[in-house]
């Protein structure tokens, strides 16, 4: 018998059809209301907004698809943000930077990740309680917004080459990193742990240090974040990170990724991020007053895990053939 | 014949129940040994401790003749001990073909797994363990449950291990003549097999011994050949000296409609269960774990889904799509899982008695203590439940006692008709006499009584006829005079039909 590959929606991970298909209608409506909006530079403006959600739902998607949850990650990109915009300036100069944010991130991430996956603490409140100390050492950093970034990380994080953004690069890095990643050996347990733990330990799959690795990245991924973010706004805010948290959470789930964990992927929650960015723009194309995003925001989620709910049914249903 | 594997006095307990009590054991090589026992006897456990998934507490296994204790089931596969689970331990969203291979698939140089590689790679093995009819790119999620445990049973031979262990491995499965041929094949290339199952006629045609667990206990370890079908029954079920039973007059009212009648009733692990419980009478439900007793009563509440068929309570049809619409027609289930879906665990014992006429109990919509005391006092004494357990949390109650309040809530929301599934289980022997009580005295009243055990000596003591599931329906419905746990047994285990008007066993059926 001949092995048969998979049909391409389950490919793009199933749940992210009807995501797909509102991201490119959105595009459209703004496309209409916005003709600037696919000039390059309007391209690379999009691209810049959506990077860092970008960045930090995609290590929340891979912890949820483990089946835990992580709440650090505001938090994470608060410390960030702070230091580098106290030392950035200094004498670690922008590479240092760098390398010191991904460390905190690195950190983080591995106290969770021993709490978590060794102890066998619940994720929700273990990273409760690290997303409350985040906040708390990023405010102790800076008390009040201020600070400065240096112009170099600036210029390295929102600048271009040949014409093609640098968050444009690193939006297509994450989706073939992730990839490369999830036909790994790990990348395949961290579906398997999320779908089915039990099955997963009687099938021989190592639970702990799949979901110890998920935290682990998590972390570096909210690092990364958290500098980028910090080149975007070009100071330092302990605050401004803490409405990030819900718009993670909701990128994860308008991209397809069951929260039970096991179902999804990094590809639909980029999608999710395009269509948290492209909604405030379009809506601010139509003329519709800011104050009113949210709702639509909210509502936007609530359709799209409905849809979400009913593309596995359509796949299924077109899927059936003699077995 | 070389020892492949020895089990020395292994003993496993969880918390103070002894799973395993001193079991010790010998698989020689090429041979195929069956291993018996009730629900409960610790089978399973046995299993678990050979193939890395738990940890005895005491005891020593040898391998080959070298000491052998896995750290982890990855250990125990490379030391050439591999297993088909009952519980089957495949993952739902993975393909066939990486089920096969988890948990270290085969990668390429950037170490990827290559998919369509491996599904070729699957393809050839199914192939060769004469499975054709599945796609290795299938997910797994998306088969029906016999498939599943062949590829189960695959996954486990493919390994080509020197100690094969199979749990109940034709619990799914159609074709059981398929898994047999592929034993034979295995033995003779020298792999030696512990085979579990409560199938008898399963045992005689692959084993040539068996063991026998009971409580925890090795009870026999013999010649297949050598003992009798009643040999092994009573060695499987065993006989409680301690437990005394008072004979009583049958109290049903023949004349008078049945108080609960089930129609064709179909639904999710339901094929067809049709019956009548008259007033007065104690019916009994038997069978082995998973035959579907469990949906049964579910279904009678609403709890499980009900797609044919129809129930009728004192002649009258009804629709019960839950435990509250249940209770107006008089039908209340006493649950099977106690702890998680019959005690309200934070709450007093008087609240969890009260709970279903709390309602009544209220002055202005507060609750009225007294009047809920005087409630509750009037049924306790029917189960004997002391009343100086009321204040306390049901929590620090033992087993016993809580299932008395739990068997007193029940009675206190005045239901005619109550579904009893295991209500002896875990309760020491004192609290099950009062709760025999209770049944005796409850329909005497002309209450009516489903009730489910896994116990047959109280079904074949109290009941007035026992309705025996296997494979999710009705395989036999045997009257009180015939009623012995060796007929129970076997009818449950597929063995023989139960009687002219069930349906033939369908033990030998292929598909």
């Amino acid at each position: 018998m001949m092995a048969q590959p998979s049909p391409w929606y389950r490919r793009l991970g199933g749940g992210a059809l009807p995501a797909i298909l509102l991201l490119v209608l959105m595009l459209v409506v703004y496309a209409i209301y916005e003709p600037s909006a696919l000039t390059s530079f309007g391209i690379g403006n999009l691209l810049n907004n959506a990077i860092v959600l970008a960045l930090a739902a995609t290590g929340l998607t891979i912890v949820v698809l483990t089946g835990e949850f992580d709440l650090s990650g505001a938090g994470v990109v608060a410390i960030c943000n702070v230091l580098a915009a106290t030392l950035s300036m200094g004498s670690l100069g922008s590479m240092g930077t760098l390398g010191f944010v991904l460390l905190v991130g690195l950190a983080v991430g591995l106290v969770n990740a021993y709490l978590i996956a060794v102890l066998g603490l619940q994720s929700l409140a273990v990273t409760i309680g690290s997303l409350i100390v985040c906040q708390g050492i990023a405010l102790i950093i800076l008390p009040a917004p201020g600070g400065e970034v240096a112009e170099a990380i600036i210029d390295g994080v929102t600048g271009d080459i040949f014409g093609i953004p640098y968050a444009g690069i690193m939006m297509v890095a994450i989706a073939l990193g992730w990839t490369f990643l999830k036909n790994t050996r790990w990348g395949i347990s961290v579906y398997a742990v999320g779908a089915d733990p039990v099955a997963s330990r009687l099938s021989g799959l190592n639970v702990a240090s799949t979901k110890f690795g998920a935290l682990v990245l998590a972390g570096l991924c909210y690092g990364a974040a958290g500098f980028v973010y910090s080149a975007e706004i070009g100071s330092g805010d302990p605050r401004i990170s803490d409405s990030f948290l819900l718009y993670m959470f909701a990128a994860v789930a308008i991209g397809g990724t069951s929260l039970m964990g096991g179902r999804g992927g990094v590809l639909g929650t980029l999608v999710g991020v395009g269509i948290l960015t492209v909604m405030q723009k379009m809506l601010f194309a139509i003329g519709v007053a800011e104050y009113y995003t949210n709702i639509f925001n909210g509502l936007i989620m609530i359709a799209a895990i409905f849809f979400g709910q009913l593309s596995p049914l359509v796949a299924r249903i077109a899927h059936r053939r003699p077995a | 014949m070389p020892v492949a594997l020895q089990v020395n006095a292994i003993s496993k307990s969880y918390g103070a129940t002894a799973a395993l009590q001193d079991v010790s054991f010998q698989l020689e090589r090429g041979q195929v040994c069956g291993l018996l026992g009730e629900n409960g006897a610790g089978k399973s456990t046995l299993v678990k401790s050979i193939s890395g998934v738990i940890r005895p507490d005491s005891g020593q296994i040898l391998l080959n003749g070298e000491p052998y204790s896995p750290k982890s089931i990855v250990e125990g596969n490379q030391r050439g001990v591999s297993t088909a689970f009952q519980e089957l331990s495949l993952v739902p969203t993975l393909s066939v073909a990486l089920n096969l291979f988890l948990p270290h698939p085969e990668r390429n140089k950037l170490g990827l797994v290559p998919a369509r590689k491996i599904e070729q790679q699957a393809a050839g093995i199914l192939e060769e363990y004469g499975v054709r009819e599945i796609r290795p790119s299938a997910l797994i999620g998306d088969l029906p449950l016999g498939v599943r445990q062949r590829i189960e049973i695959v996954r486990a031979m493919m390994r080509k291990p020197s100690v094969l262990l199979l749990d109940e491995p034709t619990a799914a499965l159609s074709d059981r003549e398929w898994l047999f041929g592929l034993i034979d094949k295995a033995v003779a290339e020298g792999t030696s097999i512990l085979y579990i199952s409560h199938k008898l006629d399963e045992i005689r045609r692959l084993c040539s011994r068996c063991v026998i667990l009971r409580n925890g206990h090795k009870v026999m370890d013999s010649e297949v050949k050598s003992m009798t079908d009643d040999q092994i029954f009573t060695n499987m079920a065993g006989r409680s000296a301690v437990e005394t039973f008072t004979s009583r007059a049958s109290v049903i009212r023949v004349d008078a409609r049945p108080r609960l009648e089930v129609r064709g009733m179909k639904g999710p692990g339901l094929e067809k269960v049709s019956f009548k419980l008259a007033p007065g009478e104690c019916l009994g439900v038997a069978g082995l774990e998973g035959h579907g007793q469990s949906n049964l009563f579910k279904a009678l509440v609403g709890l499980s889904p009900v797609t044919e068929g129809t129930i009728l309570v004192d002649g009258t049809e009804v629709s019960l799509h839950s435990p509250r619409e249940a209770l107006k027609h008089g039908v209340t289930l006493v649950p099977e899982e106690r702890k998680s879906e019959g005690i309200f665990s934070d709450l007093s014992t008087m609240a969890n008695i009260s709970m279903p006429i709390v309602d009544s109990v209220t002055r202005f919509g507060l609750v009225d203590h007294n009047a809920e005391r005087r409630a509750v006092t009037a049924v306790t004494p029917s189960v004997n439940l002391s009343d100086r357990f009321l204040p306390y949390g049901i929590g620090a109650l033992s087993g016993g006692n809580q299932q008395k309040a739990i068997l007193a809530r029940a009675l206190i929301s005045g239901a005619k008709c109550l579904l009893l599934f295991d209500p002896t289980r875990g309760v020491d022997v004192g609290a099950k006499q009062n709760i025999y009580a209770m049944m005796t005295a409850f329909v005497r009243d002309g209450g009516s009584v489903l009730f489910c055990s896994t116990e047959l000596d109280e079904l074949v003591h109290l009941c007035d006829r026992c309705l025996v599931m296997y494979r999710n329906a009705i395989a036999g419905d045997v009257p009180r005079d015939e009623l012995s746990q060796d007929r129970l047994l076997s009818i449950a285990s597929g063995f023989r039909a139960g009687s002219a008007t069930a349906p033939a066993s369908r033990v030998g059926d292929v598909q």
